[in-house]
């Protein structure tokens, strides 16, 4: 939640507009009104606790609608951490999935989740091309997280770029006798794919201005921008995608190198495995049991150990998806 | 909790309270709730709107479930428990309300009166026992201003002096405003010692050395004049003040000691001492409770 520092210098109703408070507050008392009944038995004041409890802890977001999920920018960075959190054994495992099984995944949690954000997102990953080519983990939920994130930025972008493409610079100052066409031919257009960067970014620079807080930090655009001196939409945004600082300033995802790192969960996992592969043979006391025939069945513990050895071999970058850089 | 909003939905026969969406809200007593919340929020203004709207409905509901708790448990129960009961009644209560002086900045004066209200009016309900008549005992206010003290950053050894200024015996019943004073105080003198350790960093050229001693001196010499500025009316004596401490006259009185004494190595005075002599001007013009 990006807040100006300055907030003890605005009027209580600017103040509560920066804020996603109202929006919270809102849903509350609709969704109080709509289960009265539930929620009367805990006492009002304990059930607002309970609420606001949960929108910090960023779980608010399960199974809700996708208006609610996409209703703030903390409810998005929410969302792309259950998804992680829910679906992160899929990367471990190393399937590829397609299109059309990342979006019945996303709506598992959210049951309305619409397939054109993930069609979108496929756009990134695969630069608009073979759509229905399977994609990693890795690559699909980082491109997921920009494209669901600054969604209305990135269709700003779009449009400029399109601009861009035809040959108009929305920024200049529009002469309709001007001969601005013939500039653009002039110099071999034609034969490169996309837009000059520096062109775009000076474009860009104006569009953040409009959209306060909801865009990636500049500096990052700048240094994506910067590195080439022409690119594609999606080169653009795979490069977004790829910038781990934006991630950071999110803050809904590890950095790339830990996505499937997490001990504590393994851990867990690990354990409730054990006891599954304990309990049908035991009868009282019967670990010992179970321990003295572990061949008898196949352990998934130990289809586990094994898994992760093949991981470790494999050198965990991401390199399955077919995403050619340009 | 969001499983249960899934399931049913639709399915409940409501027509049995067939009562409209207005009147259940203010039967409730949600409208009250809501606008308590918001007035709190908009107040104190914090960084993080969610989770101070957590932290205070989870407050909220805490005071009204003990409330309710306590009117059940004054009747029966043995001394021993019930002395046990007290408290952890008395350490929540403790707790409350400096969750409340924390939520604004004392410089947000009017919130941070409100604030101070609410702590004084939670720590006077405590020990129903041996309940004190008309204010908040002395133990839990001394209690009350090391917590304000510590939470604010101060370290012991630094709180203390001033501590000793303000406590009171523990028998004694404490007043709103002395009440009001004290925190203020300690408020106003933990925000002192920050920036006069931001002064001293400031006089020491580089972090790692020591700064010397009679830049040292300078400094603090115009900070007890601008602490001495006491004739004319409130205004006045704050802008003189903050005249003889402005960068620009802190700089003179430093220009002018670096002159009268023209060799390089004087002795240096360390972060401690500038922090003591600085803190000990602020001590001094804290009139001692008792």
């Amino acid at each position: 939640m990006n807040m100006s520092s300055d907030r003890f210098s605005i009027t209580a109703e600017e103040y509560l507009a920066e804020t996603s408070a109202l929006f919270y507050l809102n849903d509350a008392v609709t969704q109080l009104l709509e289960h009265r009944e539930e929620f009367l038995q805990f006492g009002i004041g304990r059930y607002f606790a309970e609420y606001f409890t949960s929108v910090k802890n960023g779980n608010h977001v399960l199974f809700r609608e996708f208006s609610y999920v996409k209703g703030t920018a903390h409810n998005r960075a929410s969302f792309i951490h259950i998804f992680w959190k829910c679906f992160r054994q899929i990367g471990k495992n190393r399937d590829l999935l397609t299109m059309m099984e990342y979006t019945s995944l996303l709506q598992l949690l959210c049951p309305d989740f619409p397939a054109e954000m993930v069609q979108n997102t496929a756009k990134i990953v695969l630069m608009e091309d073979a759509m229905d080519c399977p994609m990693s983990l890795s690559d699909f939920i980082y491109s997921f997280q920009i494209q669901f994130y600054y969604e209305e930025f990135l269709e700003s972008v779009l449009v400029v770029y399109e601009d861009l493409l035809e040959g108009k610079n929305p920024n200049a100052v529009i002469v309709p006798t001007s001969t601005s066409a013939e500039t653009i031919s002039s110099e071999e257009a034609d034969t490169q794919e996309g837009v000059e960067s520096s062109v775009l970014l000076e474009c860009i620079e104006g569009l953040c201005e409009r959209f306060k807080h909801k865009h990636p930090p500049l500096s990052a655009i700048k240094e994506v921008l910067e590195s080439s001196t022409r690119g594609s939409y999606y080169g653009f945004l795979m490069a977004l995608a790829k910038h781990e600082g934006i991630s950071q300033e999110i803050g809904a995802l590890p950095n790339r190198s830990d996505l499937l790192i997490d001990p504590e969960m393994d851990q867990e996992l690990e354990r409730l495995v054990a006891q599954v592969a304990i309990s049908p043979t035991s009868n009282s006391s019967s670990s010992a049991q179970g321990l003295k025939e572990p061949c008898r069945k196949p352990s998934p513990r130990k289809s586990l150990h094994q898994r992760k050895r093949i991981e470790m071999e494999s050198d965990g970058s991401t390199e399955e998806t077919d995403s050619s850089e340009n | 909790m969001a499983e249960k909003r899934r399931s049913g939905v639709a399915a409940d026969p409501k027509s049995a309270k067939a009562e409209s969406d207005e009147e259940f809200l203010s039967q409730a007593g949600v409208g009250a709730l809501l606008r308590g919340a918001l007035l709190k929020l908009v107040e104190a203004r914090p960084e993080d709107p969610i989770g101070f709207l957590a932290e205070h409905f989870t407050n909220e509901a805490s005071e009204t479930e003990s409330s309710g708790a306590g009117d059940g448990g004054d009747g029966d129960g043995g001394r021993d428990g019930d002395g046990k009961y007290q408290d952890a009644q008395e350490e929540q209560q403790l707790n409350k309300a400096l969750w409340h002086l924390s939520s604004a900045h004392h410089s947000q004066r009017s919130a941070f009166n409100n604030n101070i209200r609410v702590a004084y009016d939670l720590l006077s309900q405590c020990g129903s026992a041996r309940r004190v008549p008309g204010g908040v005992q002395g133990r839990l206010y001394t209690e009350m201003l090391r917590c304000v003290c510590s939470d604010s950053g101060l370290s012991e050894t630094a709180a203390a002096p001033l501590l000793r200024h303000l406590r009171c015996h523990d028998y004694e019943v404490v007043s709103f405003e002395l009440f009001r004073q004290a925190v203020l105080t300690c408020a106003a003198f933990s925000e002192y010692v920050r920036r006069a350790q931001c002064l001293y960093a400031a006089v020491a050229c580089c972090p790692e050395q020591p700064a010397e001693r009679e830049l040292c001196d300078a400094v603090l010499n115009a900070l007890r004049e601008a602490l001495d500025t006491s004739h004319g009316p409130d205004a006045t004596r704050y802008l003189e003040a903050s005249a003889k401490i402005s960068p620009a006259e802190l700089a003179r009185a430093m220009a002018k000691t670096r002159g009268a004494s023209r060799e390089q190595e004087g002795p240096s005075m360390d972060m401690r001492e500038f922090e003591d002599a600085a803190a000990a001007l602020f001590i001094a013009r804290v009139r001692v409770v008792n």
